[in-house]
């Protein structure tokens, strides 16, 4: 191997794993309201959006930095969250319905309604927000003087790539450890059970939905320093969101990292080896293997090598 | 009276054309009937066998691009293409079935939403067979007035709907449904689910795809982002069927005129421009909050709202 | 009151009658734009523009003394619902002539209408060549085909860069891939080596795994055919990753926008793109138009807005012409144009296997200190083109 293809595949390699963590945080939020409520969310991507318009506000109207507006986007994210399930997605899924699926539609209305109004408030027009450290990189030969191959590191995509795995490991502790997080991790393995043992499913479940949408949201903060805004963005998202759910796990905070790192380095390298008009294919193919193959996602193969069943 | 209805409708869709309806009209009519048709395959899987799919537009798109390809590649009339769609719509059904139809629930739904976005981006990357993003172009439609083109899918929707209605009424419906309802109970009764569930899939493959192929005729253009498209296609038709109705005959049709009709309507309010959408958001979200399996599905639901006597 | 009103039907005998019989009714001209979706952006763009050029018709007296009334219909960028319009229009509104839409997938299903109608329809910014090459006869196209965006840049390549290799990423729509394919031609007919043509879809977050490729392939220069936001992200990604070759390319569109070098920064310098318009152009109204533009939305308008606000002045000109209203006079008033826009010169002609094709220069345009200067060709240039430009690591 020349050293201009050890470059080629160690650049790609660390691109892949920077992507991979960005979309991990973009799947915690739907991998957990898919685990504990059993629905399909395609309003996802469009709650990621209004995310992002708050760090886009913040940011041109107060010279908010996007990283900091993750302390407003989140909290704001968490009530609208809160509304839409006790106010619209509760009512549905209690009535009995010949499908359980209806509520899709309920999603699919609730996102257009919400890419519409962006339009309306905000235009159609693209935005971003041209923070100054947008480029800024770290160079392997900065460090290593003779270094035989150049290799960077970006700025930004680290910082969020950082902060994404704080607000997991955040997450996890408080799904683990705290009486709420369990009680919402009993309502995900067995709703009737947690029912009987006391737990206030309904509370869980609209807690649940609010802290889906304020994870969500912060990762719509961490995107738009490397990224772009419209009010069309939600779509291509949430399709993300799903692949990685299915392949970590449902309702698995560990799954849903494993899973981003796998479709991070995977889609990088069909992007450099097989093409980059090809790369969503592959997306699509370990997905459609999981859901086929390992229906319990990553997270059951490590319990059965645990268990070593 | 009840028994004449359906026959007393579609002799008054018939004659339609004769009054002298615009071509506007006539084109919105179209487009409501292939809606209701693709509604009805939809609903064929979705509402009576429980298969909820999340990528019809992948059948859809199937059906469209064997007229386009026969006509480009070959030079063929893209009329073949209803025929010579049947079979190969069934073939990669067959297929799509062989991989998804081992998953349930939402785990099928998110299935054959991938497999739909992977035929589309193989359609973009396969550009010696599909000319790619390109798309295909019919120089000549076969027709400038529209009373043929409506004609015909009309045609097509009556012998669907009762198709439907026969599937519906025999064992087969019987075992559908069924499966619908306790898949594993159907299976200890000795119903062999995956069969039944493959013949549901074809069937409703078959006849989305007869309507990609008359969509290819009639718009006279496809390229794989229009007709592979998974939010203007896969996700419209569940809508159709959601909120026309689930698992009734009618609901698909009631479900295609509001969703094509009324969104027509709304979008055409003057002064609206770009917030015809959230309008009809809300109106969806309205729809399925107070009627939750669909106009028809709720129908005594839908006279108690609106104030009718029981008796009535 | 009474008097009031018999007043303004007096007014309304002896002013608005006898200029009715003398002409029809100037007809309400509605226009098919995505204003949701995807492409709404630069629907917005032209609908403005549009605006722009009927008030200022308006202003000066309208089309033969009667205003210009200019509506706007949201097609989404979908086909059938931009057909739906246009069959609406034809058939209920009579409208003698179809203005508008903008991708090129809607601009076919509208052409086909048109032309099976026989009302004239004049497109302004769908670029994809096949729409007019299949011999129609009331389809009009006045921005370039596809074909040519790149002819400037070819030019400039040929006299300037002279460069022997050259790699090609583009994004996956019908602009992309034509672009893409015209550039392969041209190239060979430059004998420039292709070393990388590589397709991507459009809204992709990472592009570093194949730019790294392009780093190891180590091309002349670099040439990218992409919408709105992908190119800044190209070109962020290409500063980090200090890929450096003679020269940077863009096919227009995302290359030739204000969000371009207003989102890449400094990673958009030098960078020159092909387009068919810009605000330092000597046509008449250009400048006052582009000037206009920005003191209303902040922004300069891409070629997109100009194409669409000349579009106005086209079809004032074509109806002033025209003998009457009808589909037929005024496609034969629209074929006879030969009028000075603020978008250049304007005449739809038959050659190279098109119908009803204007021809304008293409140019090319190199982002100096953060604004697009026009370059080449050298009798429109606003300042000199920067080549060779300076390696990444160099710039501060």
């Amino acid at each position: 191997m020349t050293s201009v293809q050890l470059e080629v595949l160690l650049q790609t390699i660390i691109s892949g794993i920077f992507l991979g963590g960005l979309y991990a945080l973009l799947a915690i939020g739907m991998t957990l309201i898919m685990g504990v409520m059993k629905i399909i969310n395609l309003a996802h991507g469009e709650l990621m959006m209004v995310g992002m318009y708050i760090a886009y506000a913040l940011f041109s109207y107060f010279q908010v930095d996007p990283y900091l507006s993750v302390f407003i986007a989140a909290p704001v994210l968490f009530g609208l969250g809160v509304i839409l399930q006790k106010f619209l997605i509760n009512p549905v899924m209690k009535v009995e319905s010949i499908l359980p699926e209806n509520q899709v539609i309920l999603t699919v209305g609730i996102g257009m309604v919400l890419a519409n109004l962006a339009t309306i408030f905000f235009a159609s027009d693209y935005r971003s927000t041209p923070v100054s450290y947008a480029t800024k990189a770290w160079y392997l030969s900065d460090f290593w003087k003779s270094s035989p191959i150049e290799l960077s590191i970006s700025f930004p995509w680290s910082v969020s790539f950082l902060i994404a795995l704080l607000i997991t490991a955040i997450l996890w502790f408080f799904l683990t450890k705290t009486d709420l997080g369990k009680s919402i991790r009993a309502t995900a393995q067995d709703n009737d059970a947690a029912l009987l043992m006391g737990i206030n499913v309904n509370r869980m479940r609209v807690i649940t939905f609010g802290l889906g949408s304020s994870l969500v949201g912060a990762a719509g903060c961490l995107f738009i320093p490397i990224y772009y805004l419209y009010p069309d963005i939600g779509g291509q998202f949430t399709l993300i969101a799903f692949v990685i759910t299915i392949l970590g796990g449902l309702g698995s905070t560990v799954g849903a990292i494993v899973g981003g790192l796998i479709l991070g380095i995977f889609e990088s390298l069909t992007a450099t080896y097989v093409g980059m008009g090809w790369a969503p294919v592959g997306r699509f193919i370990i997905f459609i293997a999981a859901l086929i193959f390992i229906p319990g996602g990553i997270v059951s193969l490590f319990r059965k090598l645990r268990f070593g069943r | 009276m009840k028994k004449l209805a359906p026959a007393l409708i579609i002799a008054a869709l018939a004659m339609l054309p004769l009054i002298g309806l615009n071509t506007y009209l006539l084109h919105i009519l179209i487009i409501t009937i292939m809606w209701s048709i693709i509604g009805m395959a939809w609903n064929l899987l979705g509402g009576f066998c429980g298969q909820v799919s999340f990528g019809h537009a992948a059948f859809f798109g199937v059906g469209a691009y064997t007229s386009g390809i026969l006509y480009h590649k070959l030079g063929l009339s893209a009329w073949w293409g209803m025929p010579v769609s049947i079979v190969v719509v069934a073939l990669f059904a067959l297929v799509i079935g062989f991989i998804c139809l081992r998953l349930r629930g939402p785990f099928f739904a998110l299935g054959t939403l991938a497999v739909g976005v992977i035929l589309r981006i193989t359609a973009e990357n396969l550009t010696g067979i599909t000319e790619g993003n390109l798309g295909i172009m019919i120089r000549e439609r076969t027709w400038v007035d529209k009373t043929w083109y409506f004609y015909i899918i009309l045609t097509l929707a009556v012998l669907v709907f009762i198709l439907i209605k026969k599937i519906i009424g025999s064992k087969l419906g019987y075992y559908f449904v069924a499966i619908r309802e306790d898949q594993d109970a159907a299976e200890s009764l000795g119903i062999d689910t995956t069969f039944y569930k493959t013949i549901a899939l074809c069937l409703s493959a078959v006849i989305t795809g007869l309507a990609g192929a008359f969509y290819t005729s009639y718009m006279g253009y496809i390229d794989p982002k229009v007709v592979f498209a998974l939010h203007d296609i896969s996700i419209v038709v569940i809508m159709v069927v959601m909120v026309g109705g689930v698992a009734t005959y009618w609901g698909p049709i009631i479900g295609s005129a509001i969703m094509v009709l009324l969104a027509e309507l709304i979008r055409s309010i003057p002064k609206l421009g770009a917030a015809h959408l959230t309008l009809f958001g809300l109106l969806l979200i309205v729809i399925i909050i107070f009627l939750p399996n669909g106009i028809i599905g709720d129908i005594p639901k839908l006279k108690r709202l609106l104030g009718f006597r029981k008796s009535l | 009151m009474k008097k009031n009103a018999l007043d303004v039907l007096i007014l309304f005998l002896f002013v608005l009658l006898p200029s009715s019989l003398l002409a029809a009714n100037l007809p309400e001209i509605v226009i098919p734009i995505p204003l949701t979706g995807q492409q709404a952006k630069f629907g917005e763009m032209m609908k403005r523009s549009y605006q722009m050029a009927a008030e200022e018709i308006n202003a000066k007296g309208g089309i033969r003394k009667q205003k210009l009334v200019l509506s706007f219909e949201d097609s989404g960028a979908k086909p059938e619902t931009a057909r739906a319009i246009v069959e609406k229009l034809i058939d209920s509104k009579k409208q003698p002539i179809i203005v508008g839409e903008y991708t090129s997938s809607c601009a076919k299903a509208v052409a086909a209408v048109a032309e099976e109608r026989k009302t004239p329809y004049l497109i302004v910014a769908s670029a994809d060549d096949a729409i007019t090459r299949q011999n129609y006869k009331y389809v009009f196209r006045q921005n370039a085909v596809n074909a040519h965006y790149a002819d400037g840049v070819i030019d400039f390549f040929k006299q300037v860069v002279k460069p022997k290799t050259i790699a090609i990423l583009y994004e996956s729509s019908a602009f992309g891939t034509s672009g893409a394919d015209a550039m392969v031609k041209d190239a060979e007919k430059l004998g420039i080596k292709v070393l990388l043509k590589e397709k991507y879809e459009s809204g992709s977050i990472d592009f570093k795994p194949i730019l790294s490729k392009v780093k190891a392939a180590q091309p002349d220069v670099l040439f990218m055919v992409s919408y709105v936001m992908d190119a800044s992200l190209l070109m962020k990604q290409i500063k980090e990753l200090r890929i450096d070759v003679k020269l940077f390319a863009g096919g227009a569109a995302g290359f030739s926008i204000p969000e371009f070098p207003d989102n890449a920064k400094d990673a958009a310098d030098y960078v020159i793109s092909a387009t068919l318009w810009t605000p330092q152009l000597k046509y008449p109204g250009a400048k006052e138009y582009a000037e206009k533009y920005r003191a209303k939305y902040r922004d300069y308008p891409s070629y997109h807005g100009a194409s669409a606000y000349s579009a106005i002045y086209v079809l004032k000109d074509t109806l002033e012409r025209a003998k009457d209203y009808t589909p037929e006079k005024i496609r034969n008033a629209l074929k006879a144009t030969n009028i000075k826009t603020a978008f250049g010169p304007i005449k739809f002609e038959d050659k190279e296997g098109y119908q009803n094709q204007n021809f304008n220069d293409t140019l090319v345009t190199q982002v100096q200190k953060g604004e697009f200067e026009t370059i080449w060709p050298q009798r429109h240039a606003s300042k000199k083109y920067v080549y060779p430009i300076p390696k990444w690591r160099e710039r501060r």
